[in-house]
């Protein structure tokens, strides 16, 4: 006898009081969804930088000139840099020290924006059929990791320029990478719903990013003493993003417990917008008409 | 619960869907919607009315129905009937905020054809990123890929940006992949246009094939005319709930009705002549003998008697009647002065009547706008649209045209040619 096809049902339970299936649903449209992330990937890469003459220098160009202008600053005195003695910043260049926090700092940008850009992007697949959404968002960190791993080519020749030392530990700043990515991402996902109907939270961001990187210490060493590296480590974007440079420029970390504590939060995070993200797309499919 | 039968693919139970029109409270709600999914509670036992918040309606109430394997059910209703919004739940995009949906197997829609295309890559690119979005695999593509150009007849063009293809093309592109889903059951959305008559038969075609091997096919159109040709069964909606079920041609007339109700709402519209004050009261279909009536054959006489009304005189008044399809627009328009019917309104009430003798018309609803000018086409008085509906309720037509079918019965003859 020929087995019966599965069957589909839908009603208005929530999918969250059956967590187990939910969980189940996910993981099988992120497998299924794959294949669609490829060909969205490809057409993203394909397509985006066709019509230009510079081409993916595009993707160098937000880090560079970021760096240019607060290198600039920098040799005006136009800010504190901090002690860089004390932390044993003064063994880099400041432009190497700049330009690795700003690439970093580009990264979580992108992975913060990343899902309510794809939404948004593709409000007319998303609205008008039923494809594994996951597929948006695995689609979406293949973007952000061959967005990074352009930019850190830019790395080689300028620490080659400024003499940065290499450790073998500064493999270490790969994991961190990954799991500041997934808790952006993790952040951005939580952020798609009330993002997709009110578009405050996108102009909010924009408008937040400059104040943001400016309490993070990207463009100036982190205060070690009390209470000015506070504000640092309750910004959740320092401790990974401070980490993952660390052990790219210096092979060590001097905040091993702040990284563990945030880096262990960055998979529940992710794991939670994931589950965000998916309960929501029905109740959002429903107001993307208005 | 199981299916009601071992072959149905498709069990609509029950189901209702409310909505908000008002952009604001929309939103307010969806946030609320998100944050009842994100800390959810088990939904209670209530009557769906009793769902409602200020501002929201139901665009779908109560709606019941089933498909078996190899059906294909046509969904048609005025715009508003809720006819999207139900097949969106069926598709899995819209949650019902009451009922049930059962499906049995993979389902593919076509809502919008080409979804996911790029213009900047070639139309082979977006051939495999068409089919992946719509769940293709890409082996599944490679295997289709001749049979999908073929089919789209754009052989010559496939290494071109698509931005080089007229809207046309793209439409044949974006359907020629989602002809070749594989799915049990088949949604089409609106998505019928395409393309010119040759590429519209080869359509209807292939989905008479896909309904021979198993596919159900569920199709939403405003077209209806060629629904007969490939639609088994007629679901018809009217604000939110099904009102008919069953039967292709009885299913259009009751769909045609609903739009001649539809239209007959938008009624009266005065001039700018000196005789502001001349209009068209009322308009009544009559039977043969007399007397009121709404259903007629082909064949039949039907009778519109117009009841006119003025406050001062109208010299050399004239009616123009247009007799008009919901489907198709204005059928014919006419006129008294084409018989050199003269006449002087003087004030109070007139009536007139128009006999149609022989009613060429086929299968459907139809209606009048009768319209009141002065002596001259520049002296427009008033005009009533959508006012004396009637349907034509026989015979049958036969849909592959080995007769009669369409909107007219045409008296001909065939004779050798030498």
């Amino acid at each position: 006898m020929e087995p019966l096809a599965p069957e589909t049902i839908y009603d208005p339970t929530p999918d969250l009081l059956r967590p187990g299936k939910l969980l189940r649903d996910i993981a099988h449209d992120f497998v299924a969804g794959r294949e669609l992330a490829w060909r969205l990937f490809l057409r993203q890469l394909r397509g985006m930088y066709r019509q230009t003459i510079l081409g993916m220098f595009w993707v160098f160009l937000p880090p560079i000139a970021n760096t240019a202008i607060w290198v600039f600053l920098r040799s005006r005195n136009v800010f504190d840099f901090g002690d860089a003695d004390a932390v044993g910043v003064a063994a880099v260049h400041t432009t190497a020290y700049i330009l690795t926090g700003m690439i970093l700092w580009q990264s979580f940008v992108d992975a913060l924006q990343m899902p309510l850009d794809a939404v948004n992007s593709n409000r007319g697949m998303v609205s008008r059929l039923n494809f594994p959404r996951e597929a948006l968002i695995l689609q979406g960190i293949g973007d952000l990791f061959f967005n990074l791993l352009i930019r850190l080519l830019l790395l080689i020749p300028t620490w080659w320029f400024f003499k940065v030392p290499l450790h073998g530990s500064m493999l270490f700043a790969f994991p961190l990478i990954l799991l500041m990515v997934l808790y952006a991402v993790g952040v951005g996902l939580i952020l798609v719903p009330i993002g997709s109907l009110y578009h405050d939270v996108s102009r909010f961001l924009a408008i937040a990013f400059p104040f943001w990187m400016i309490l993070t210490p990207i463009i100036y060493v982190l205060p070690n003493t009390y209470p000015s590296n506070l504000l640092n480590w309750l910004n959740p974007a320092s401790p990974l993003l401070v980490g993952a440079r660390d052990f790219l420029l210096f092979g060590n970390t001097e905040h091993g417990w702040a990284l563990l504590f945030f880096g262990l939060a960055a998979i529940p995070i992710f794991l939670v917008g994931l589950i965000v993200f998916r309960v929501s797309i029905p109740a959002l499919i429903e107001r993307m008409n208005n | 619960m199981s299916f009601k039968s071992p072959d149905t693919i498709l069990e609509v139970d029950h189901v209702w869907k409310k909505y908000c029109r008002n952009l604001r409270r929309a939103m307010w709600y969806g946030l609320r919607d998100v944050a009842k999914q994100v800390f959810p509670q088990r939904p209670a036992n209530a009557p769906p009315q009793s769902l409602l918040r200020p501002g929201e309606f139901f665009a779908v109430r109560d709606a019941s129905f089933s498909m078996k394997a190899g059906e294909c059910v046509g969904l048609v209703g005025a715009n508003g009937a809720g006819k999207s919004t139900l097949l969106k739940m069926v598709n899995g995009l819209l949650r019902p905020d009451a009922g049930q949906i059962r499906i049995r197997g993979r389902i593919g829609a076509l809502i919008e054809l080409g979804t996911g295309f790029n213009p900047q890559l070639s139309g082979r690119e977006n051939v495999y990123i068409n089919g992946a979005v719509l769940g293709l695999k890409k082996h599944e593509i490679d295997a289709a890929y001749e049979r999908i150009v073929d089919f789209s007849e754009l052989s010559e063009v496939m290494e071109s940006p698509l931005k080089t293809y007229s809207s046309g093309m793209r439409m044949r592109l974006g359907f020629s992949v989602a002809a070749h889903l594989r799915p049990q059951l088949l949604i089409l959305d609106e998505v019928l246009a395409v393309g010119d008559v040759a590429f519209r038969m080869k359509c209807f075609q292939h989905f008479n094939d896909l309904t021979e091997q198993g596919t159900s096919i569920v199709l939403v159109t405003h077209a209806v005319g060629m629904l007969p040709r490939v639609a088994t069964r007629i679901v018809v909606c009217t604000k939110g709930q099904i009102e008919f079920d069953g039967d292709v041609q009885a299913g259009l007339t009751v769909y045609e009705k609903a739009l001649v109700e539809q239209a007959s709402k938008q009624s009266s519209q005065h001039g700018e002549s000196p005789w502001k004050k001349a209009f068209v009261e009322n308009a009544e279909v009559l039977n043969a003998s007399g007397s009121a009536g709404e259903e007629f054959q082909t064949g039949d006489e039907l009778r519109l008697r117009v009841s006119v009304n003025c406050e001062t005189a109208v010299p050399g008044a004239r009616l123009i009647v247009a007799l008009r399809s919901p489907v198709t627009e204005t059928i014919a328009s006419i006129s008294t002065s084409y018989h050199s019917f003269q006449f002087d309104l003087r004030p109070g009430e007139s009536q007139f009547v128009l006999v149609l003798r022989d009613l060429p018309l086929l299968l459907g609803a139809y209606f009048f706008d009768v319209s009141l000018y002065g002596p001259e086409l520049i002296d427009f008085c008033h005009r009533r649209t959508g006012v004396g509906g009637f349907r034509i309720v026989g015979p049958p037509i036969d849909v592959n045209g080995n007769g009669i079918c369409g909107l007219l019965r045409i008296e001909h003859r065939w004779e050798q040619g030498s």
